[in-house]
């Protein structure tokens, strides 16, 4: 960066709000030497920086890809509003935290993407770093841009800005791939050379490799490669054994507060209790597991590596880990001496488990959280969330009766076959709670009892069974709000619910076909990013987005698909496949739920993966 | 016993905040596995403390803080290891073993050194500061609790002059009274008869007792 740059981003931190989200430094970051032959990766998270560095996924492919002798890793975030403007203002491209070099001057820029309401940030950061948004634009001497993390999944809505998408697990992947892609660029190999060997590598899909085709009505009529090299069916990337991958010993501490402060261990990967509703329950199978003796040497190394005083057990239910007692009191024995609290979720377990980790609710005391997602038991089989109103019952009375007094609880509205009888019942497991409280002796339980109870709009996800619902429309949903609000005018109950516009849009982009790019650049060009965040969503700007690209929001979001309508990512094979969906599909609709597969397995095709599930 | 301990924060780590500043000092703490004391209760934390609040975007070169510690360390290993958990930009630079009961260095701060370099109009406000310092009184309009106060900020302004281009102000910086070095900045600039208060660099240069002894010797 030029000598004028570098002074305007010194002025430009004198002025914003919190300057120490751009200045890099934290312990633990890495500054390698670069040279003409080191493979320069920026990693770049499309949101700011306290959600970026509370992110376990981006801290552990930073990791993996500066352990490579002949690559680099630096970090790029997206900056707040204030910085972004101030960047456009002084002329100063987007830089990395490490050595505040461009976003184009990286051989590679590779995205992770948790949510899809972080798209416009990405074209967002492409513009702030001097890097053409749509790949057919890119020049031979650009970055080549890959994505992956959950959202890749549906990759159609930005296809036209990605050169290149990873689906499924990073770790191996990442490092072939940016071999793959610094070797050629050193070799002068063309752009599209490149695009087309990435295919060779299992997970990648190069979409300007692939054609889209529709119908009258707009919906797909044909999907197909465009290259000899472009398989027709993109299977994703698996790690079967977790021990075998590399896990960060050291992570950078930031100096400023972040929504996750604390050290995060991954003990597994994956879930088989099969919630409808939850596409990460589909898209991360099988379920594997970190072994105790593993996560115990690193968690030590970790602590030691950042003075972190939190530590938390990650993974998408960790009451399901095997080895959990053996591992906690593990932990425990380590940690009480240099004062580490590990925080657990509230999670459901078995008694000798509760034994274990009675202790540790000693070290940290906080609310209880649970997640019913529905409140009658009709509709818990038809989302085949497991929880009975007795787990409930027992889950409180335990917390009442240890002295806590606050419950969180996040339920869902507009829920597949859902009526307002579905509704009015979230009033009958509050009335349910504080009854409970009431029964629990006074001189045990803690003082004034506080529900929260939050409720966010269902949004239906590809790969999930109900991939072919509609979403409720919009007058619907409010009329749902209103129904809660007054369904939930209980004394010590506070009501919280998610923005039905923004529920809406993630719909939309969601499921959203490759024609949706436009709207996404276009609402981008109107000034849309920073969705996420409710002071900077202007549904009224998207709205305005879809009018001019002449697509229709009821079309992506609620639209009730037919069995056999080709979906924009039928062509993934995520080891999950679309006739088991579909039968999940029917089971909900009649009510029947379908039990964890380390019961039995239900065949969801991962079987097909050779020695993918340890299960099967 | 409890070692006061002298740090600098330097480089683009002037744009942490307080609280930042206070975490990234426990965690190097326990990096280091240094014999520090935590309090009780369900969140133990290291019961360090500073002498004051570093602004944010103000570099400080000599600033002090005490940690109490239990067993035995020497004053010279508890720099080294504690520099060698530190990030770079910050440093520890010396560090003195005192009793318990020695008063904190909060209590005992009275007077800061300031180095301020004027991004505008310097050789203005340079001829300006041998009038405003003859003055006996300077009004100013201070942010308080109770919304804006007038103080007079002469008696906290204990010296100042012009060197090698630069300003260094010694200016209170107590619990009785205190003037940072923006209040000293838009009075030298009215002085001046500058309309706007100019724009400046600064950096804390070292701490000081209310008589005007080193605070980490104090
Ligand atoms: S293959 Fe069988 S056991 Fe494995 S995840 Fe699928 S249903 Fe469960």
């Amino acid at each position: 960066m030029e000598e004028r740059q570098l002074a305007a981003i010194d002025r430009l931190l004198e002025a914003v709000e919190k300057p120490a989200r751009y200045i890099g430094g934290e312990i633990n970051t890495a500054i390698k030497p670069r040279v003409k032959e080191t493979a320069a990766f920026a990693f770049c998270f499309p949101d700011s920086y306290e959600v970026a560095m509370s992110h376990l996924g981006m801290k552990l492919l930073y990791y993996i890809i500066n352990r490579e002798p002949d690559m680099l890793c630096e970090r790029v975030i997206m900056p707040w509003v204030d910085m972004a403007d101030g960047l456009r203002r002084e002329g100063v491209p987007l830089f990395s935290l490490e050595t505040r070099t461009a976003l184009r001057d990286f051989d590679i820029v590779g995205f992770t993407l948790q949510y899809e309401m972080s798209f416009t940030n990405i074209l967002e950061m492409l513009d702030l770093g001097g890097v053409p948004p749509l790949s057919s634009r890119r020049a031979e001497e650009d970055p080549i841009v890959l994505v992956g993390g959950p959202c890749a999944f549906n990759p159609e809505p930005i296809a036209p800005f990605i050169d290149c998408f990873l689906l499924g697990d990073g770790e191996t992947a990442v490092v072939e791939m940016t071999r793959l892609i610094k070797s050629m660029r050193l070799a002068g190999r063309p752009r599209r050379e490149i695009l087309e060997a990435l295919c060779g590598i299992e997970g990648c899909y190069v979409p300007s490799l692939y054609e889209a085709q529709y119908r009258e009505d707009g919906r797909l009529s044909a999907f197909r490669p465009l290259s000899a090299a472009a398989p027709a069916t993109v299977r994703k990337r698996l790690e079967p054994d977790l021990d075998a991958l590399p896990y960060p010993d050291e992570i950078p501490v930031p100096y400023t507060e972040i929504v996750h402060d604390r050290v995060a261990l991954e003990v597994m990967r994956g879930c088989t209790r099969g919630c409808r509703f939850c596409q990460a329950g589909i898209l991360y199978r099988p379920v594997r597991e970190r072994s105790p003796e593993n996560l115990l040497r690193l968690a030590e190394k970790l602590i030691a590596a950042t003075g972190y005083e939190e530590m938390s057990l990650s993974s998408l239910s960790t009451g399901d880990y095997g080895h959990l007692v053996e591992l906690v009191s593990g932990l425990m024995e380590r940690f009480v001496k240099s004062r580490v609290s590990l925080s657990l979720p509230s999670m459901r377990v078995d008694s000798d488990v509760k034994e274990a980790l009675s202790q540790v609710s000693e070290v940290r005391k906080s609310g209880l959280t649970l997640a019913p997602e529905a409140a009658t038991q009709r509709l818990r089989d038809v989302i085949n969330k497991g929880i009975t109103e007795q787990d409930i019952s027992r889950s409180v009375s335990d917390a009442f009766e240890n002295g806590w007094s606050s419950v969180k609880l996040y339920f869902m509205n507009s829920l597949p076959t859902e009526t307002d009888v579905d509704l009015q019942a979230f009033g009958d497991i509050c009335r349910l709670i504080i009854d409970r409280f009431r029964q629990t002796p006074r001189e045990k339980r803690g003082k004034g009892l506080s529900i929260s109870l939050s409720s966010s709009t269902f949004v239906p996800k590809p790969f999930t069974p109900f991939q072919w619902d509609a979403q409720d429309d919009m007058d619907t949903i409010r009329r749902k709000h209103a129904l809660l609000r007054e369904t939930l005018r209980i004394k010590g109950v506070s009501f919280s619910w998610n923005d039905a516009e923004l529920s809406r849009m993630e719909a939309c982009v969601s499921r959203g076909d490759r024609r949706l790019a436009q709207v996404i650049l276009r609402a981008w060009q109107l000034g849309c990013r920073m969705d996420g965040w409710r002071e900077h969503f202007r549904y009224d700007l998207w709205m305005q987005a879809f009018e001019e690209c002449g697509l229709d929001p009821d079309f992506y979001a609620s639209r009730e698909r037919d069995r056999d309508e080709l979906m924009p990512w039928d062509f993934i094979d995520c080891g999950v496949t679309k006739a088991y969906l579909w039968r999940e599909r029917e089971r909900a609709l009649r009510g029947e739920t379908t039990p964890d597969c380390r019961g039995g397995c239900e065949g969801c095709g991962l079987k097909r993966f050779p020695g993918a599930c340890a299960l099967a | 016993m409890k070692m006061f301990v002298v740090y600098s924060v330097t480089g683009r780590l002037r744009y942490i905040g307080h609280l930042d500043l206070m975490r990234a000092m426990q965690r190097a703490l326990r990096r280091s596995g240094l014999p520090v004391r935590y309090s009780q209760g369900y969140n133990p934390h290291i019961l360090l403390s500073l002498a004051a609040p570093l602004p944010v975007g103000m570099e400080g070169l000599r600033e002090v803080m005490e940690v109490p510690f239990e067993g035995s360390v020497s004053e010279s290993e508890f720099v080294a290891r504690l520099n060698a958990a530190l990030p770079p930009l910050i440093r520890c630079l010396g560090a003195r073993a005192v009793d318990d009961s020695h008063p904190a260095p909060m209590a005992l701060l009275g007077a800061a050194v300031y180095r301020v370099e004027p991004q505008e109009s310097a050789g203005q406000l340079f001829e300006a500061l041998p009038a405003m310092l003859s003055r006996d009184s300077l009004p100013a309009l201070k942010k308080s609790k109770r919304g804006m106060v007038e103080v007079d900020l002469r008696p906290l302004i204990y010296n100042a002059f012009v060197r090698d281009g630069s300003l260094k102000a010694l200016l209170a910086l107590a619990e009785a009274g205190t003037c940072k070095p923006e209040l000293f900045m838009k009075a030298l600039s009215e002085q001046a008869g500058l309309e706007a208060p100019a724009p400046f660099r600064c950096v804390r240069e070292a701490l000081y007792t209310a008589s005007f002894a080193p605070l980490e010797e104090a």
